[in-house]
């Protein structure tokens, strides 16, 4: 190898790690926080592993009454609203792809777009009238807003691309629309239902401006309850930091498992009509 | 009875007229091709007849039966596209069953008709793969014989060999060929490759810029177009065109090249007319025109040589092997019975 080629190497893993520093960084010092007592905290210099290993922040995390109950909220949010979203979109997307309906696309994707705190009040105020405040139901519903149109989007991607043959060709076999469907499409695109998924849980799982606004104690869901932990208790960032990396940890082993499908997905992947 | 009939049918796209009044009657267990060059409209015939596009005007009938506002399903049809469109989740044995699994056959039937057709086509060994593990010419075959499983009345084929390459192309055409002479079934099969058209064909159909041009036997297209696109558009290499008039027994091209005209030709002395003499038909003869060799192309079994006679850019095409070199001058004839000449106006042919 060259030297000139060694060292534009040497320049790209530098440019790389200090694009990537920030959000590294951060997150291992999160983690050196997690595992040090009180006391390491505050030392100067700043010590990034600790002599003694403070494994009871975890523990205090795992062991308090409500965590257990705060993951169950927000495993039963995500998981409805991922849920529904599919059901939805993924015909939905199938559909808007199939007629061409741009306009419909261009209208979910202002919907993407629209802050979500624009519909937030007038939602709360309609899920109080209705009576469902207390229920998981208000966050379920809310959180559709944010994983329908992933969903949308990249199904329409991902139907596009699809060679309209093999779907001449099962209607010629004798399958109605449905059967053409949910045959022939959806097995093909499984791929895509497979990343909207992943996204879908994502985005919905981390998702905090929802929850603080419309959960009551006994419905918020995980990274409501970490922001209420900073300010009910003093700032212990042991705990804090814990639970912050609990919280954290699905979905970046998910992410870390599933980004070879994320990235094929969203370069909607075409898939050779056989 | 499975003959297909396509009366008066147009098409049109919002306001783009594609197909403009076709009609062609195609017999039970016939096999004709479609030709024409891309764009003429050949692919949106071969799809209303399938169902897959609508008819603005005139009728389809299969069998009998006026099929414009049929479904695809219930036109007892099969189709073989040009890019396979195999199930690529299912694996071939599948592929070739679905229809029979979508109609809820029983589970022995699908077995009996998928290892026949598997047989037919010699697919028996690769029912259990799928198909992204099969060559193209496997693919093929297995689109095939998920044609042949529905046992349908008519086959439809939109240009099958397309996405082959030559040598493949040659053997799956004669395995087309020898199918059809098993099975008997009414085809139909789409085919911008005029080869194609004429080793395969029993009648075919010459369709350009939607409408046609002519339908016949292939060795009558080849021996008496009726205009000069078919008269162009058949046979390769293409046939030499002279523009002229005729002067008593000669043509007299515009460069002053005189060709001698059969004895009994019609074709009227004075309007403009157009002459045509296909590359094979032109000989070495000492009593011929000369004609300076511009470019030699041997094939082995033949030569192709490229010309200019008088300021006429012509193909030659002989069957011996002569040693020219470019810039030398030889001197060929046409068998005066081998001419053909069109009406320059119309393009018809003059008897």
């Amino acid at each position: 190898m060259g030297r000139a080629s060694l060292l534009q190497k040497l320049i790209l893993i530098v440019a790389a790690l200090m694009m990537v520093a920030p959000a590294f960084l951060f997150f291992l010092w999160m983690a050196s926080l997690s595992i040090k007592f009180e006391v390491d905290n505050g030392a100067y210099p700043p010590i990034l592993l600790p002599e003694h290993f403070a494994w009871k922040n975890y523990a205090g995390v795992l062991q308090s009454n409500n965590f257990l109950l705060y993951f169950k909220n927000s495993v039963l949010v995500t998981g409805a609203a991922t849920l529904l979203g599919l059901v939805v979109g993924v015909p939905a997307g199938y559909g808007i792809a199939r007629m061409n309906a741009t306009r419909a696309a261009v209208v979910i994707m202002i919907a993407r777009m629209t802050p979500g705190l624009s519909f937030l009040i007038p939602l709360f105020l309609i899920f109080k009238g209705l009576n469902l405040l207390g229920t998981l139901w208000p966050q379920i519903i809310i959180h559709l807003v944010v994983t329908v149109p992933i969903v949308i989007w990249i199904m329409i991607g991902y139907f596009e691309t699809m060679p309209i043959e093999l779907e001449e060709a099962a209607m010629i076999d004798g399958a109605n629309r449905w059967q053409v469907f949910w045959k022939i499409a959806l097995p093909v695109a499984r791929p895509g239902v497979v990343v909207s998924l992943i996204l879908s849980v994502i985005f919905s799982w981390n998702n905090f401006v929802f929850g603080v606004v419309l959960a009551s104690r006994e419905t918020r869901t995980l990274p409501v309850a970490i922001y209420n932990m900073l300010s009910f208790e003093q700032v212990s960032w042991g705990p804090l930091a814990a639970a912050a990396l609990i919280v954290t940890l699905p979905v970046l082993v998910l992410t870390v498992v599933a980004q070879r499908q994320i990235v094929a997905g969203l370069t909607a992947g075409a898939v050779k009509g056989g | 009875m499975a003959e297909v009939q396509i009366i008066d049918v147009r098409k049109a796209f919002q306001a783009t007229e594609v197909i403009r009044g076709v009609d062609i009657r195609i017999a039970d267990g016939e096999f004709v091709t479609l030709v024409g060059p891309s764009g003429c409209g050949k692919s949106t015939l071969l799809r209303m007849v399938a169902g897959l596009e609508t008819v603005t005007g005139g009728e389809i009938r299969i069998g009998g039966r006026v099929v414009n506002d049929v479904p695809p399903k219930d036109r007892d049809i099969a189709m073989v596209f040009q890019n396979y469109a195999l199930y690529p989740h299912m694996r071939v044995a599948d592929n070739m069953a679905f229809s029979l699994t979508l109609k809820k056959a029983p589970r022995e039937e699908i077995a009996r008709r998928v290892a026949r057709a598997a047989e037919i086509l010699g697919l028996t060994g690769l029912l259990d793969r799928y198909p992204r593990q099969l060559s193209g010419g496997q693919r093929q075959r297995v689109a095939m014989g998920r044609a042949i499983v529905r046992d349908p009345q008519v086959f439809l084929f939109d240009e099958p060999l397309s996405n082959l390459d030559a040598k493949l192309r040659v053997s799956m055409r004669a395995e087309i060929k020898d199918l059809h002479q098993r099975l008997k079934t009414t085809t139909l099969y789409v085919t911008h490759d005029q080869i194609e058209a004429m080793t395969m064909a029993e009648r075919i159909v010459v369709l350009n810029d939607g409408r046609i041009e002519q339908i016949g036997a292939p060795l009558d297209l080849y021996d008496r177009p009726a205009n000069l696109f078919v008269a162009q558009f058949i046979g390769s290499p293409a046939m030499n065109v002279l523009s002229g008039t005729r002067d008593g027994g000669t043509f007299c091209s515009d460069r002053d090249l005189r060709l001698p005209l059969p004895a009994g030709c019609s074709a009227p002395v004075g309007p403009p007319l157009v002459l045509g003499v296909r590359p094979e038909h032109l000989r070495l003869s000492a009593e011929g025109f000369s004609a300076r060799v511009l470019l030699v192309e041997p094939t082995g079994s033949e030569t192709q040589i490229s010309v200019d006679a008088d300021g006429h850019a012509l193909t030659c095409l002989l069957r011996e092997r002569i040693a020219v070199r470019p810039g030398e001058i030889i001197r060929l004839a046409a068998l005066p019975s081998a001419l053909h000449l069109f009406d320059a106006a119309s393009g018809c042919r003059l008897p």
